[in-house]
């Protein structure tokens, strides 16, 4: 008798257990769910026509795939023009960033002087300042210095808005690099500059990476300084270019195009994630990257 | 000495003159700005009126700029709550030991790699739609009443349940890895004791993540107090009130809008001290009042 109670609460416990998983997997389930479905029929939405988006028969393809909506955003709708320029900033910017940043950061972590530590707070303070307490002076210094409306100014701006994050971020980078290499190196008479082109920087390429990636995705995402200092359509970048579209649906009509749009504008950062997704959440949850 | 002398100035120059010219000479300027009265943005400083406060006087008492705060007050309070809530049972979630956490923990974080107006572009365009959408095609089955979704009374809680879905994934992340650093040995002592899994979460988990809340409050509160993507996208043509956000606001008053004839450079500014305030009395609030004293961060 004793025994068969013993079983009762093995059974209860293993029943208990698998509720309990049971619920977890249901509750992060319904969450992935509802991601997929969302994008999986803005994905079928982007292959429909217009006029299937309107009736909700989305997911029947009954007048085939329509990757003309792909062509017409492309083209029409210049989404290739948006795309360009989001994809200059962003690469001009990441290598801009670093090359600012790279070195200061090392001689940041590296050297003692005065103000070492002043400087270090300042880049830390200036990561928590607010766009909107900046734009204002630097939209007044643009036009001093004649350059609205041009790219050259929205690449200025992604590229020294991005210093303070990119600088805090290798500077404690480097501090995690050991001495050694320096040692070594100035022990066979390279000069510190030299040393930090030759040895040091290759040695930081995984926080190079990481932060380069981060980097990348604030740029291509960016939206708000975009509104601000792309006066003209030709300097437009996705996420403005998007918007435009969004504001203009009222009028057009055309939602396979929207779409298309929304899939193309979505697609070069979700490639990198999948790709790169465990880099990007060990950054995140290691660096206190900004949200 | 004479050689490392001159790297460190060359290294640190650009970017020294980067943090110089974008963050410390714009943020004194806008100080200073909204203490005056300028029309346009870019008129040079000696054509400015000294006004004293009254430009943060005039701000106050703008019906528009009340409602704004009225709406990131509403954002910050119930959007916070809920965010944390999903994201802190989220993270406990993942502990718990069960398979595909790397897969679970990668999607839910997925909305903060993509662009945010691709993102409200989803939810406004496929979502909220009232004949096709998801949602009301989720009620339909139930067989429910369609829900105007985008109408004037529900648009700001639709803005809000898609704001709280792209923000839960970066909170839940930061929660993961302070929970992931707590002792194991702290839950196994507290298992002997006989402690049941409430009780471990209630007093071992909850206090030991003060740190980690404090942290994930200041980005909240920054993140709202900066509001603007979402509200903007929820109302592209025209800023209606039920979405407007203070940064909104700011942007109308110094770039011009359909709410405001003409534009207000100096108002604009005062609006953005105010918000740079509210942000500077969160940080001392938190670190006043939550103390970090568990685990390294």
């Amino acid at each position: 008798m004793k025994k068969n109670n013993e079983y009762k609460d093995v059974a209860r416990a293993r029943r208990k257990r698998a509720t309990k998983n049971f619920g977890t997997y249901l509750i992060l389930g319904i969450w992935v769910l509802f991601t997929a479905i969302l994008l999986g029929w803005i994905l079928a939405a982007s292959l429909s026509t217009s006029r299937e988006i309107y009736t909700g028969t989305v997911l029947q393809f009954k007048t085939g795939l329509h990757f003309s909506n792909y062509a017409d955003a492309w083209k029409t709708q210049n989404v290739s023009r948006f795309f360009m320029n989001s994809l200059l900033y962003s690469v001009t910017a990441v290598i801009g960033i670093q090359l600012i940043s790279a070195p200061a950061a090392y001689v940041l972590s590296r050297f003692k002087f005065m103000g070492n530590k002043l400087l270090r707070n300042c880049f830390i303070c200036a990561m928590s300042i607010p766009a909107i307490m900046v734009v204002l002076p630097l939209f007044s210094l643009a036009s001093q210095a004649h350059l609205t409306g041009t790219r050259t100014l929205l690449i200025i701006l992604y590229i020294c808005l991005n210093v303070p994050f990119t600088t805090t971020f290798l500077l404690n980078f480097f501090s995690s690099l050991s001495k050694t290499y320096e040692e070594a190196a100035a022990l066979d008479g390279c000069s510190p500059m030299r040393t930090f082109w030759v040895i040091m920087l290759p040695l930081a390429q995984p926080g190079l990476v990481t932060v380069g990636i981060f980097n990348f995705l604030a740029v291509w995402n960016e939206y708000f300084l975009a509104m601000i200092f792309a006066s003209s359509d030709k300097l437009l970048n996705v996420g403005m270019g998007l918007f435009r579209m969004v504001q203009a649906m009222q009028t057009t009509g055309n939602m396979g195009g929207l779409f298309a749009a929304v899939v193309i504008v979505f697609l070069p950062t979700f490639l990198l994630y999948v790709f790169m997704s465990e880099k990007i959440i060990a950054g995140v949850t290691a660096g206190g990257v900004k949200g | 000495m004479k050689q490392d002398k001159k790297m460190i100035v060359t290294f640190l120059m650009p970017a020294v003159v980067a943090f110089a010219l974008m963050f410390l000479y714009p943020v004194v300027r806008t100080v200073i700005m909204s203490l005056y009265e300028v029309k346009n943005v870019t008129d040079a400083a000696d054509t400015w009126t000294f006004v004293g406060f009254e430009n943060f006087i005039t701000v106050l008492k703008n019906d528009t700029f009340r409602k704004s705060m009225y709406n990131i007050f509403r954002i910050w309070l119930v959007g916070g709550i809920i965010t944390m809530s999903i994201s802190l049972l989220f993270a406990v979630l993942l502990t718990n030991g069960i398979k595909g956490k790397g897969f679970f923990r990668a999607v839910i974080y997925l909305p903060n790699v993509v662009s945010a107006v691709a993102l409200a572009t989803m939810w406004t365009q496929y979502v909220f739609q009232s004949k096709y959408g998801l949602f009301n095609n989720i009620i339909r089955f139930f067989g429910g009443n369609a829900v105007n979704w985008l109408g004037p009374d529900m648009k700001f809680w639709s803005m809000l349940i898609a704001f709280i879905f792209g923000a839960v994934g970066y909170y839940m992340l930061i929660f993961l890895s302070g929970i992931e650093r707590i002792p194991t040995e702290i839950y196994e002592a507290a298992t002997i004791d006989g402690a049941t899994k409430g009780n471990k979460f209630r007093y071992i988990t909850l206090p030991l993540l003060r740190g980690v809340f404090k942290t994930n409050l200041t980005f909240w509160t920054i993140n709202t107090i900066t509001f603007f993507v979402w509200s903007k996208m929820f109302s592209p043509v025209d800023s209606e009130v039920s979405t407007v956000s203070p940064v909104v606001h700011m942007m109308n008053l110094v770039f011009g809008g359909k709410a405001v004839s003409g534009t207000f450079a100096g108002r604009g500014a005062a609006v953005g001290v105010l918000l740079a305030v509210c942000v500077m009395l969160t940080f001392a609030i938190f670190n006043l009042c939550i103390k970090d004293d568990d685990i390294e961060l």
